[in-house]
């Protein structure tokens, strides 16, 4: 006789395990229909693109666990023994059910390796799960919560497979079959149970077995668990439907759709966390409890029944009052396995905020009316603004008759701060060292908006937009270098159809690198460190143009510090954090600057005028080793060109 | 009582934030020109804050009153954004430069005119010419009990209670509706307004301006800030000995000239 | 004649030290004019007060002493200093401008159909017509304004910490006193409570450190006061004020901002730590004996007013001089 199963062996009143199959299902149907309603109804309408990429992209995370093992081995390794033990045995399953009801196939060889695949398949659930519960309760790993929810489910998969093995084994022991080796923890089990118990005891197994499986499809919709759906249907649609720039158009509230199936598609795994430099430092914002209370505030306002999930219901209340402390640093999206940004549901509420504008700190409502009246969030007065420039030969392109190649757009705090202006100073000298032919917009020059898009106002934004558009159109500029990397972003990214191009100052210096025109007589010897800013690394990937033009300064050594490229940490002033009083246990610009000191560097560069700031701020009040420094990339490259 | 009354004094000034480099003196004609944009005095936007937060929990109505030759209805249009019901400007060529006790009494016209009301608010003083007049003497005119430098105004039963500034602490204080307060930064701020707010508030309807004639108040009874002369302030810079060295040596430097100074 | 009347204001039953500046101012006035200077108290009992104020050499002082006026009422002192001057009729009246000044000041002047100056930094008479100016500075501090008065009674509320004291003189002013008719029923407000709060006598104090935004946070203000202490071991009072800035981000509360829109002082000495120096600032401290400014940044407006400068991080600078302080002192 060849290897097979008999189908409900043993079982009688097979009517009702059928009828709360159909219960179960329609649970999870309802459950599924539910997330998919609530999404429609709250999202803009959607327009799907690149499809086949985003399909692609997902089936390999799914299938390769890629997103989660990358920055933690351990967590990635422990999700992957979950993932393909569960794959396996709801496959299993299904081959089962097929094998029951549509042609019977599943005899001889086929069934023992059948056999032998369900039983890797518990063995590595078990496994993966007991591993998380290690992780969570007992090393418990610091990012990981301990609510509920994530004890009764980890334990529910514990039963559903450690009943599963020992219904197997009450099988094997009262049937004791030649081929029972090939299921080979069944098998060990059934030397557990005496045989004559075994008959008896199997109706039972089999039911709670059968009970909690089918109590398990019915709360998958209704827990944390609906990742199982939610994570590869984030991954699909950030892909195929990427999260807008918001529109001023947009009702406020409304999201789109990749963000509405973030919120569901969080299972509050804290990688955020773990790498959200706010949260780092003590500061009352976690960007998961801020994703979550996003997902509370869109069910309970869209969905009739309120919160769908069972746990957790009151959690994560007034949340949203932290929102001002992301400085939408974009370490979030980077670590999130889902790919969700929670920084721009920080955006969102922070819309909201502002247009409800009672919950707008002060600093910050005054420092909004001041970019409004005045163009730029410093100084109360426009004129100042092409002040640094006096005396140093720099083209107006506002005057008659001034046509360069470029347009050096300073930017707000590159043209009132003390310490920032600097920046100016020597990226114009290196300009003219290099006999780029370049001009300024003097105190003509706008604000780009950014401070007031990462804030959330967006009205504000547009009119920045526009006011900076019609004065590019009317000056006939199409190509422009700014100083810093918020403006850099905000004009390459947040203006669509626009007609010029914009540059980081790091990427046309590597262009005159490139081109051969910087030239160092002599050498210079320091040790030097770079610090990624956020919105030209993380959210521009310009991580290589800055290193190259450091790396070419002679007798100069770089040195990376822990957190480099892509994980670097922020320094703390940027989406509108420059403007606000906000604290927790320390300053993030202390912790960044205390990796910098710990790399044995002498200098510690930075390529953006808040970064300058506040590092140079963090050096002041931490008083550093003597002689340690921060500087902007271009002073440093100035001092190169000009020591001789 | 049904829904509160409230009418609400604001003063529109040059930003008051704007640079001393921003500001000349024109000795002539007696004027302080500011090349900055126009904006609603500080403490009266503390009053309409605090204004629209009694309307909020009170319901009732706000209705904002402005004085001036030559006012803008983008300036002023901020308090309809933030939550008043009404904006009357008050609008006359005679309305420039008045004096307080005129100022005054073109608004209680106005307030005479518009009739009924519970409370009148003003800030405890303008961004621009400091005086911290006109708020108590339209009180006078009124004849309504006066509460100055409020920090906290709470309505009930016909009467408001107000917590206000005094030199040792504060002192809650009870008045019969309707009364007058002069409102200080205390109660806070005035909140955001949205450039998408202010912009669906700017495409709203007109806004009335009544000109004296209109409020009757003749020409004799204002009178203009009699002004004998207006200056830069004198120089007040002092020949500043900058202490050199390490911060040790600094302090060393500094601590003698504590001593000596003993 | 005419006379030049202040308002003089008691203050725990002795005379404020504000009367002597408002008589120095008064005596300036008279010193030219030939006009009588008198000083008007109010209270309880106001007795010993009036006879301290006569020793510095009013020509008269009137008391209106009457037992509602005990604690100040705007609405019961107001209707007594109306019935005064109705008797006394003086040309000028002087206030402080302090709390009861700006209080009575507005609301006197309507009632007394005059014209009133507020926060008069210098006081003159008009060589041509007799008329009193007041000077003020207006457009927070960018601007000197000179107003002349108008009305009957020509009144003024005079900044503090600006004239010289009066000094002790020949006494003698007669003490007069004047009956006025006031009763509970003239009070329109009720008061339900007096809650004292830490309020920060900054322009008693001789010595003043202010902080401001380029303290960074909070803490700063914590090695402020250590400085504090430890001058206060040979300076006497010895206070922390702050800037606006620093009150906007929540740093201190108003009542120690220093400047146009909160105190107005001027010190022995005054040290500021981390203030840029705006013009609203400088106006409430610039009449300081002795300037101190530490700051980073030497273009600052603060080192244009200070008497010595110190460009370096207060986080470097203070500690070493609490440190020296503490051995020297």
């Amino acid at each position: 006789m060849s290897a097979h199963r008999i189908m409900f062996w043993q079982i009688e009143y097979t009517w009702l395990f059928y009828l709360l199959s159909a219960i179960a299902v329609l649970l999870f149907l309802i459950g599924a229909g539910s997330h998919i309603w609530v999404w429609k109804k709250n999202s803009k309408s959607m327009s799907l693109k690149g499809v086949g990429h985003a399909l692609n992209k997902m089936c390999i995370d799914i299938i390769t666990g890629r997103r989660l093992i990358r920055g933690d081995m351990a967590a990635g390794l422990m999700h992957f023994l979950i993932f393909w033990g569960f794959f396996l045995l709801f496959i299993g399953t299904c081959v089962l059910v097929a094998h029951e009801h549509l042609f019977e196939f599943l005899e001889g060889a086929r069934y023992l390796w059948f056999s032998v695949l369900m039983e890797i398949g518990g063995i590595s659930l078990l496994v993966g799960i007991i591993w998380g519960l290690v992780r969570r309760y007992l090393q418990r790993v610091p990012r990981l919560e301990r609510r509920a929810e994530d004890a009764i489910l980890p334990l529910w998969f514990v039963l559903m497979v450690l009943s599963g093995f020992f219904l197997e084994g009450a099988r094997l022991a009262a049937n004791s079959p030649q081929w029972a080796d090939w299921s080979f923890v069944g098998n060990w089990i059934a030397g557990l149970i005496p045989a004559a118990a075994a008959e008896r005891l199997y109706p039972s197994f089999w039911w709670v077995h059968a009970l909690l499986c089918l109590g398990f499809i019915s709360v998958v919709c209704y827990s944390k668990m609906f990742h199982i759906l939610s994570a590869p249907a984030s991954i699909f649609f950030s892909s195929a439907s990427p999260v807008l720039p918001p529109s001023i158009e947009d009702e406020t509230g409304r999201l789109d759709v990749a963000e509405a199936v973030f919120y569901d598609g969080c299972m509050r795994c804290g990688r955020c966390v773990a790498a959200c430099p706010s949260s780092g430092a003590g500061e009352a914002y976690a960007p998961r409890d801020f994703v979550q209370w996003a997902r509370k505030q869109m069910w309970q306002t869209q969905f009739p029944l309120n919160d769908i999930r069972l746990w957790n219901r009151g959690d994560y209340e007034g949340t949203n009052e932290s929102m001002w402390y992301c400085t939408t640093c974009r370490a979030c999206l980077e670590v999130c396995p889902v790919y969700g940004a929670a920084f721009e549901a920080v955006a969102k509420e922070r819309r909201q905020a502002v247009e409800k504008g009672t919950l707008v700190p002060t600093i910050l409502n005054q420092t909004l009316e001041k970019l409004f009246r005045y163009d730029n969030p410093w100084e109360s007065s426009k004129k100042q603004r092409g002040a640094w420039a006096e005396g140093l030969d720099i083209a107006d392109l506002t005057k008659r008759g001034a046509v360069t190649d470029l347009c050096y757009f300073v930017g707000c705090t590159t043209s009132f701060d003390d310490r920032a202006r600097s920046i100016a100073h020597s990226f114009t000298k290196i300009l003219q060292l290099t006999g780029v032919n370049f001009g300024i917009l003097g105190k003509k020059e706008p604000c780009c908006g950014d401070i007031a898009r990462r804030v959330g106002e967006f009205g504000l934004f547009e009119e920045q937009k526009e006011k900076c558009k019609t004065l590019f159109d009317q000056y006939g500029i199409t190509e422009i270098a700014t100083s810093s990397p918020h403006c850099y972003h905000t004009l390459a990214n947040d203006y669509p159809d626009s007609s010029f191009r914009a540059r980081h100052y790091t990427m046309v210096l590597k262009e005159l690198l490139k081109n051969k025109k910087l030239s160092f007589e002599k050498p210079l010897n320091v040790t030097v460190t770079y610090h990624d800013p956020c919105y030209l690394g993380r959210h521009n990937r310009i991580f290589n143009e800055p290193r190259d033009v450091i790396r070419a300064i002679p007798g100069l050594r770089l040195v990376e510090m822990e957190h480099s490229r892509e994980n670097s940490l922020c320094c703390g002033g940027g989406g509108g954090r420059m403007w606000q009083d906000l604290k927790g246990e320390r300053k993030m610009s202390e912790v960044r600057l205390e990796e910098a000191e710990a790399t044995g560097a002498q200098i510690l560069i930075t390529a953006c005028p808040m970064c300058l700031i506040m590092m140079e701020d963090a050096r002041k009040a931490a008083g550093t080793r003597e002689g340690f420094r921060v500087m902007d990339l271009n002073e440093l490259l100035l001092e190169a060109l000009e020591n001789k | 009582m049904t829904e509160l009354n409230i009418i609400i004094c604001v003063k529109q000034i040059p930003d008051p934030e704007a640079p001393l480099s921003d500001v000349s003196i024109d000795a002539e004609n007696l004027e302080v020109v500011v090349d900055a944009p126009q904006v609603i005095s500080p403490f009266d936007e503390n009053a309409l804050e605090a204004a629209i937060q009694l309307k909020e929990e009170l319901d009732g109505k706000v209705t904002v009153l402005s004085m001036g030759k030559k006012l803008s209805d983008s300036v002023l249009r901020k308090a309809l954004a933030a939550g008043a019901d009404e904006l009357i400007l008050l609008e006359d060529n005679g309305f420039e430069k008045l004096d307080s006790h005129s100022t005054a009494t073109v608004l209680a016209a106005a307030i005479k005119k518009i009739g009924s009301f519970d409370l009148v608010l003003a800030g405890r003083q303008a961004g621009d010419w400091d005086s911290g007049q006109v708020g108590l003497i339209l009180g006078e005119m009124l004849g309504l009990p006066c509460i100055s430098l409020a920090r906290e105004i709470t309505v009930e039963d016909g009467s408001v209670i107000v917590k206000k500034t005094v030199p040792e602490g504060y002192e809650r204080v009870k008045a019969k509706l309707p009364a007058l307060i002069t409102v200080s930064n205390e109660v806070g701020e005035l909140r955001y307004i949205s450039r998408t707010r202010m912009l669906k508030m700017m495409r709203g309807g007109d806004i009335p301006a009544w000109t004296a004639e209109e409020i009757g108040v003749s020409d004799d009874a204002i009178e203009k800030m009699n002004i004998a002369s207006l200056t830069t302030p004198p120089d007040m810079t002092r020949d500043c000995q900058f202490l050199e060295g390490s911060p040790d040596q600094q302090a060393a430097a500094l601590v003698d000239v504590f001593v000596s100074l003993r | 004649m005419k006379e030049v009347l202040i308002l003089g204001e008691v203050k725990d039953a002795s005379l404020d030290p504000r009367i002597l500046e408002l008589l120095g101012a008064g005596k300036k006035l008279t010193e030219a004019s030939g006009d009588k200077l008198s000083v008007l108290l109010m209270g309880d009992r106001v007795e010993d007060v009036a006879e301290a104020a006569a020793s510095y050499g009013p020509d008269s002082v009137y008391k209106i002493e009457h037992p509602l006026l005990e604690r100040f009422n705007a609405d019961l002192w107001l209707a007594a200093l109306e019935q005064a001057c109705a008797e006394i009729k003086p040309s000028i009246l002087l206030m402080s401008h302090s709390f009861i000044g700006m209080e009575l000041g507005p609301r006197l002047a309507y009632r007394l159909d005059s014209r009133l100056t507020t926060d008069c930094i210098d006081l003159t008479i008009d060589s041509e017509d007799g008329r009193l100016l007041g000077t003020k500075p207006v457009s927070g501090g960018n601007a000197i304004c000179v107003f002349k008065c108008a009305g009957q009674t020509q009144m003024v509320t005079v900044r503090g910490n600006v004239f010289p004291p009066a000094e002790s003189g020949n006494a003698g002013g007669a003490i007069a006193s004047i009956n006025v008719t006031i009763d509970k029923s003239m009070s329109r407000l009720e008061s339900l409570e007096i809650v004292e709060e830490d309020t920060v006598a900054l322009d008693k104090a001789n010595v003043v450190i202010s902080g401001g935004a380029g303290l960074g946070d909070e803490d700063g203000f914590e090695m402020l006061e250590e400085l504090a202490e430890a001058l206060g071991k040979s300076f006497g009072s010895v206070m922390v004020g702050c800037s606006r800035m620093a009150v906007d981000k929540g740093w201190m509360s108003s009542d120690h901002q220093i400047g146009l829109t909160g105190t107005i002082i001027a010190p022995d000495i005054y040290v500021a730590v981390g203030i840029s120096g705006a013009i609203q600032h400088l106006v409430g401290m610039v009449h300081s004996k002795k300037i101190i400014a530490i700051n980073t940044d030497p273009s600052c407006n603060i080192f244009k007013v200070a008497d010595y400068g110190i460009v370096e991080d207060f986080e470097q600078v203070v500690p070493a001089l609490i440190k020296r302080l503490e051995e020297v002192l």
